[in-house]
């Protein structure tokens, strides 16, 4: 369904570099916010209006993610773009419910992860970011997490690309993964644009860290590192959970999960019925009646 | 006067950010009950407050909980209990950030619920970044009650063929699965049958296009765009430049 427009002209080497250097640009200014706020420590997160600190954090990471939208959302292809509002629903429905629960967790990147592993690091950077930026409109205090929300994506689309979505056991690995990197990179947003967590129980973590006499930004990471790494090994798990019950025909739509055999699928082998890599936990869903 | 979308956009945006700057919780506190004010004018009191204080209470709860308790930077200790240390310090701070964030947060909810998305759709151009753009925020939007309403159906289907949630995590990862399954296999499905029905009708053509609905943008809601972004601007400047001032 996603065939290249028979019609239109092809996108030229002109517009594709100028994408390429929008891309390049976004990442830069995430990565440089991040390392600017680490290397410089505001001291005046706690002490002062800190309001200097929470402007660097706020600009530089939701430039960054603009510059990833508008970088990305173009080459998209509509199969794929008319699946972005998909997720963002299912990112805000379970993040919205699991946000306000007393769980220190925040699940709210099912379907960024599963675009991701369905369509690529660039389809879920693009999720990520949007995803924030569209549930803002309800809860405007997500908006800064765009950069975070991007980076999760894009590293699951890297996972599924490298082959971690074939096997079962390494899903869980890879989501511990990015969810260290995501939660590290997140920190500073929540220490400096809020001075605390948006949540009860994740601030209840953050109480136990400060009362140790941890700096602010020291406790943040801290209970960043806690939940990040266990909410998205869970989020990774329960998107291997659906992708492998997608019938073959749903999945092998997606040229991404063709081309790089994301779930040690078929491409190779036409004809083959059964999946190698994934035969166990993919047995037939019972479930399928709506 | 009628404000365009993307107007009453960078009213509520560079209000936000002209608060995180100032921070100064006189102003925060000023912003926040001029927006409240503004809903109750514009009659959308009822349904922003609720979300407002969604957003806005577990926030607050958490800031004062953590910096009242627990600010080792504080010196003038009012109570404490073992290592909780109730401190001057640390409440200002925590009521600081509460109003602060308040303001934003009451700022931007102002637009969002006073704002008609069909014209904010139709003011951001249709084709090209701004218009997929669009699109994801419209589809979105539209997409959110029909979404609830098809879970509905399929746990009702699903109950009807013997589905119970049981104590313990394996059983609920079974129901969830049960429920989740179907539900996107659906979804990705509608997704490709809206991707032929978009595709079929130009959707990424790259030609002008002509729309029936016509915001007016007066050339004062223009300048008064451009004005708003400056003082935005000269805000979060002025704040880099002085670091500490108004502390």
């Amino acid at each position: 369904m996603s065939s290249p427009s028979l019609t239109l002209p092809p996108h030229t080497p002109a517009t594709a570099r100028n994408r390429r250097l929008l891309e390049i640009l976004g990442a830069l200014a995430i990565a440089g916010t991040y390392i600017y706020l680490v290397l410089n420590q505001p001291a005046d997160i706690t002490g002062g209006p800190g309001s200097a600190a929470a402007l660097i954090a706020l600009s530089g990471f939701l430039v960054g993610a603009v510059l990833l939208i508008v970088a990305v959302l173009p080459t998209l292809p509509v199969s794929t773009l008319v699946l972005i509002p998909v997720a963002l629903v299912l990112n805000i429905v379970l993040g919205q419910f699991v946000g306000s629960t007393l769980v220190p967790f925040y699940l709210d990147a099912i379907g960024t992860v599963l675009i991701a592993v369905l369509a690529g690091p660039a389809a879920g950077a693009a999720t990520g970011a949007l995803s924030s930026i569209v549930w803002s409109f309800f809860n405007p205090t997500v908006l800064p997490f765009a950069a975070g929300a991007a980076l999760i994506g894009c590293l699951a689309g890297l996972a599924a690309r490298y082959g971690l979505f074939r096997r079962f056991y390494l899903v869980p690995v890879a989501g511990f993964v990015t969810g260290i990197i995501g939660g590290v990179v997140s920190a500073p947003v929540a220490a400096f644009v809020f001075g605390g967590t948006s949540g009860l129980a994740t601030g209840a973590i953050v109480s136990a860290f400060r009362s140790m006499g941890d700096s602010l930004l020291a406790a943040i990471t801290k209970q960043a590192l806690i939940s990040d790494p266990m909410d998205k090994a869970i989020v990774f798990t329960l998107v291997a959970l659906l992708v492998y019950a997608l019938p073959r025909r749903t999945r092998l739509q997606f040229p991404f999960v063709r081309r790089h055999r994301v779930l040690a699928g078929q491409a190779a082998q036409p004809g083959n019925d059964e999946l190698p890599g994934n035969a166990g936990p993919a047995t037939p869903s019972t479930g399928q009646g709506s | 006067m009628r404000l365009h979308p993307l107007t009453a956009l960078a009213a509520a945006g560079s209000t936000a950010l002209i608060t995180t700057a100032a921070a100064c919780w006189p102003l925060s506190v000023a912003v926040g009950a001029t927006a409240v004010g503004l809903s109750v004018v514009a009659g959308t009191a009822r349904r922003m407050l609720p979300a407002a204080a969604a957003v806005v209470i577990p926030l607050g709860v958490s800031l004062l909980l953590l910096h009242g308790l627990f600010f080792p930077e504080g010196a003038t200790v009012l109570a404490s209990w073992g290592p909780a240390r109730v401190t001057a310090e640390g409440l200002q701070f925590g009521a600081e950030r509460t109003a602060q964030l308040s303001a934003a947060v009451l700022a931007m909810l102002l637009f969002s619920f006073s704002v008609s998305v069909p014209d904010l759709v139709a003011a951001l151009s249709s084709r090209g970044v701004k218009g997929r753009f669009a699109f994801v925020l419209a589809s979105t939007l539209t997409l959110v009650p029909a979404i609830s309403a098809r879970v509905q159906r399929i746990r009702q289907a699903q109950e009807a063929r013997g589905l119970l949630i049981r104590r313990g995590w394996a059983h609920r990862v079974a129901a969830f699965r049960l429920q989740a399954v179907p539900l996107v296999l659906s979804l990705v499905d509608d997704a490709g049958t809206r991707a032929q029905a978009l595709e079929a009708r130009g959707f990424s053509s790259p030609g002008p296009r002509t729309s029936y609905r016509e915001v007016p943008d007066p050339p004062l809601q223009r300048v008064l765009r451009l004005v708003l972004l400056l003082a935005a601007a000269a805000a979060v400047a002025a704040r880099l430049v002085f670091p500490t001032a108004g502390a």
